[in-house]
């Protein structure tokens, strides 16, 4: 199984106490498989997904990346990793071609110039190699942090918030490249706001709700589900549904 | 807009007051508010103190010179606020006060309010910045009454708004320099023109005054300012500065009165200056808010993309990568030639002491400098190069996804500045060691030689320990460690700063014990068979324990960098 996550918890520590953003998770994403994350704000969404990616250490339970823990081994699980955050994290002092350049090193990828021109090709960022993050739009920056993400071979990729400021030839192409990714092998976590995005894109869905997961499975196994079958056809309806945020009927 | 401003400042420092208050439940934040208070209560009030039992008279200066201050004073003072005005044009200085918030570029650029309104508001919310930069001088002051300091204050609050509110007429004004409308280029070069006539009618006059015959002393001097400047044309084109500088000398009630006047209405047309300038002020605020929008952050480093002559290779050790990374974060904002430049400027000042002689003390006064800022390399300057993981905890959230061993990254993130520095420190000490005859004649070159030697090879051993102290620390109370140009305020972020500091040369200490110990040793043993010469061995022992002293500790730092929650790490307000 490429993620393996067992009875993952993580909590805050506040001015007021402790506070659990993620509470005894559980779910596996095999290879070849692309799994939507989705949940209102505060779900627990984007921590799962730091854990995930070695950022964020369990309060309690296990994460697994290709059977590689990645508390008790960290580099071997985070050499199979590629991490996309939904706010673009770039140094400021390196240009497009030397944060690539950098990944590779860091990631000791192969063939690495081959690569790196056509990535820059596939996210449209041709040209744009000699120019620091502050000269690029903030999409430009989203695609700079996709480029180094796949510029390795990572066994599991991980998105949260994919499409955010691509315009829509960019978000076009980001859709085909998470769908070629799958099909080369890689598994796929992905998590957005945008529902028809996952619906079209994902093999799976699985809904988090207050830290814990209300939710999981392929769209016709939720729509199969006996009450929700009632909420109706479309993710959207389903996730209402599930969240108890859906307007019964005759209701404004 | 003047109800709004007041409502943002009022609620700003309301919140921010309460902000401060309510983190002192957390420890390090009482600890550092005590400790800080601690400080300020024994640097500032407690000196105070004494001061006034000393004064007496016991000490100070004679009545003669007191009077030629006073009656000199307001003119010396309004020279050197003239210079600093005619400065203030030659250099790329601002105010600030163009500097809108993000949160204010948000909510008031898109209000249907003026741009007028809005410079107005932040000249209101510069104030209590500026009001307590006008207090701090009148608490220094000895021996003054109470009411004595409230005047000095009113006074020095009044020079720094002018100043504040100037300068940012003067960055406004430079925009307008080379304007391509006619009437906008006359306008902009006119209070150049008036600065510029008004300096040298000063200079002319202060010239003659001062070549007829030199002055005894600095207290005829201030007194012969003060007769020049009093006088006929630099009178008058003096004025608006003698003017503002006057309140802080000027004599309860009625002369401070009428001073406190004639500089509240030099402010007043800077004010009317500034608010001319409204057309200029929307180009410079929008200009201001579109760099806010593409650079978050306060007072964010502008790089520049320039080719540096290292690429990275693309396999190596991972150390390699890091110090690389940190190199580009320098050579992007300093360009190699300004290096090659400052080392030529060395050599040329090195070689032209050597060339003047002994006897022209230059070479004993470089010798004595190239000394100085070798030790500050060493000691004082792995505190303020922060280019390692004190800075690289902004980009927290990036290191820990990469699969690196955490020791590594601390070798990594201290190889560039440890190795900067050590390069800056044989500089000088190779420039102390060509001096070093100026200075130390009796020492036997031999004996130089050797000294320079062991300096030479301990320089960096003592650099990357306090290297390795800082980012130890880094990883250890990573929030009490301020992300890249940032700077935590309050009294309690300032004891933070004294037990940090406190903490970290106390750990130094400890650190070069050992080695300082084993070379000690190392010396004692070689002495009687190789003379002087023992220095290099001792300090070759001393740099080996060093050495594996930091190994060990970049090595014991791993597990600490592996468990380092994101969330420690605190953006300061």
């Amino acid at each position: 199984m490429a993620i393996s996550v067992e009875h993952f918890s993580r909590t805050y520590t506040t001015a007021t106490g402790t506070v659990p953003a993620v509470d005894d998770l559980s779910f596996q994403v095999s290879a070849g498989e692309i799994v939507g994350l989705i949940g209102p704000n505060g779900a627990g969404k984007t921590t799962t997904l730091r854990a995930l990616a070695g950022i964020l250490r369990p309060t309690s339970g296990h994460v697994r990346i290709d059977g590689h823990d990645l508390v008790a081994e960290p580099i071997e699980a985070k050499r199979r990793l590629a991490f996309m955050p939904d706010e673009p994290h770039l140094f400021e002092y390196l240009t497009v071609a030397e944060h690539l350049r950098l990944v590779a090193r860091l990631y000791a990828v192969e063939d690495f110039e081959r690569r790196s021109r056509a990535l820059l090709g596939e996210l449209e960022l041709t040209g744009k190699e000699d120019s620091l993050p502050a000269e690029l739009s903030r999409g430009m920056r989203q695609k700079v942090v996709i480029a180094c993400g796949l510029v390795r071979s990572a066994t599991t990729l991980l998105f949260d918030e994919p499409l955010t400021g691509l315009d829509p030839l960019g978000i076009r192409r980001m859709r085909e490249t998470i769908a070629s990714r799958a099909r080369e092998g890689a598994a796929i976590l992905l998590s957005s706001h945008l529902l028809h995005l996952v619906e079209e894109v994902c093999t799976r869905v699985m809904i988090m709700d207050r830290g814990r997961k209300v939710a999981d499975g392929t769209f016709d196994e939720l729509r199969a589900r006996a009450e929700l079958a009632q909420a109706g056809s479309s993710l959207e309806q389903i996730f209402l549904r599930v969240t108890g945020h859906d307007i019964p009927s005759g209701q404004p | 807009m003047l109800g709004a401003s007041l409502y943002i400042i009022g609620c700003s420092a309301r919140n921010r007051v309460r902000a401060r208050l309510r983190r002192l439940r957390e420890p390090r934040y009482l600890i550092g508010a005590i400790v800080g208070a601690a400080y300020l209560y024994f640097s500032v009030f407690a000196r105070m103190g004494r001061r006034g039992r000393r004064a007496g008279p016991r000490g100070g200066p004679s009545a003669a010179t007191l009077e030629a201050l006073r009656s000199g004073a307001p003119a010396a003072v309004g020279l050197a606020l003239l210079a600093a005005t005619a400065v203030g044009w030659l250099l790329p200085f601002d105010s600030g006060l163009l500097d809108f918030s993000q949160a204010e570029v948000q909510f008031l650029f898109p209000a249907p309010v003026s741009r007028r309104s809005l410079l107005v508001h932040r000249m209101m919310r510069s104030q209590i910045g500026i009001l307590l930069g006008s207090i701090i001088p009148a608490l220094m002051v000895q021996s003054f009454s109470g009411y004595a300091r409230l005047r000095i204050s009113i006074a020095t609050w009044l020079i720094l708004s002018t100043a504040k509110i100037y300068a940012t007429g003067v960055s406004l004004a430079r925009t307008r320099l080379t304007s391509r409308d006619a009437r906008a280029r006359r306008v902009a070069w006119l209070p150049l023109t008036v600065l510029g006539s008004a300096c040298a009618i000063v200079a002319i006059n202060l010239l003659r005054a001062f070549r007829a015959a030199p002055p005894d002393g600095a207290r005829e001097a201030i007194v012969r300012i003060g007769s020049v400047v009093s006088h006929g044309l630099p009178r008058v084109v003096l004025w608006p500065f003698v003017a503002l500088a006057a309140p802080l000398f000027a004599p309860w009630p009625g002369e401070y009165l009428v001073a406190m006047l004639e500089a509240a209405l030099v402010m007043a047309v800077c004010v009317a200056w500034v608010l001319a300038s409204d057309a200029t002020f929307q180009d410079a605020a929008e200009e201001v808010a579109a760099r806010k929008a593409q650079q978050p952050g306060p007072r964010a480093v502008k790089y520049r993309a320039r080719a540096t002559g290292w690429d990275l290779a693309p396999s190596g050790r991972a150390e390699v990568a890091f110090a690389w990374k940190a190199a580009m974060q320098t050579l992007r904002v300093v360009d190699i030639r300004s290096f090659v430049r400052v080392a030529a400027i060395l050599v040329l000042i090195t070689v032209s002491s050597t060339a003047f002689g002994r006897t022209s003390g230059l070479p004993a006064i470089v010798g004595v400098f190239a000394l100085a800022g070798a030790g500050f390399a060493v000691l004082m300057a792995p505190q303020i190069l922060r280019v390692d993981l004190r800075q690289d905890l902004k980009h927290l959230e990036l290191l820990k996804t990469w699969p690196v061993r955490a020791s590594a990254v601390v070798r990594g993130e201290i190889a560039w500045p440890g190795g900067l520095l050590t390069v800056l420190a044989w500089i000088l000490i190779g420039i102390a060691l060509v001096l070093s005859s100026a200075n130390f004649s009796r020492v036997p070159i031999g004996v130089r030689l050797d000294a320079a030697g062991a300096a030479a090879l301990v320089a960096p051993a003592l650099v990357f320990a306090q290297l390795t102290i800082h980012n130890g620390v880094a990883l250890m109370f990573p929030a009490w460690v301020p992300l890249g140009s940032q700077r935590a305020r309050g009294l309690d972020a300032m004891g933070q700063r004294i037990i940090m500091l406190g903490g970290t040369w106390l750990l130094l200490a400890i650190m070069t014990l050992p080695g300082a110990l084993a070379g000690a040793v190392v010396w004692f043993a070689f002495r009687a068979i190789v003379g002087p010469l023992a220095l290099i061995p001792g300090a070759i022992a001393c740099v080996v324990v060093l050495g594996l002293e930091v190994l060990a500790a970049t090595e014991a730092l791993g597990p600490l960098y592996e468990r380092m929650d994101v969330l420690s790490v605190e953006r300061t307000e």
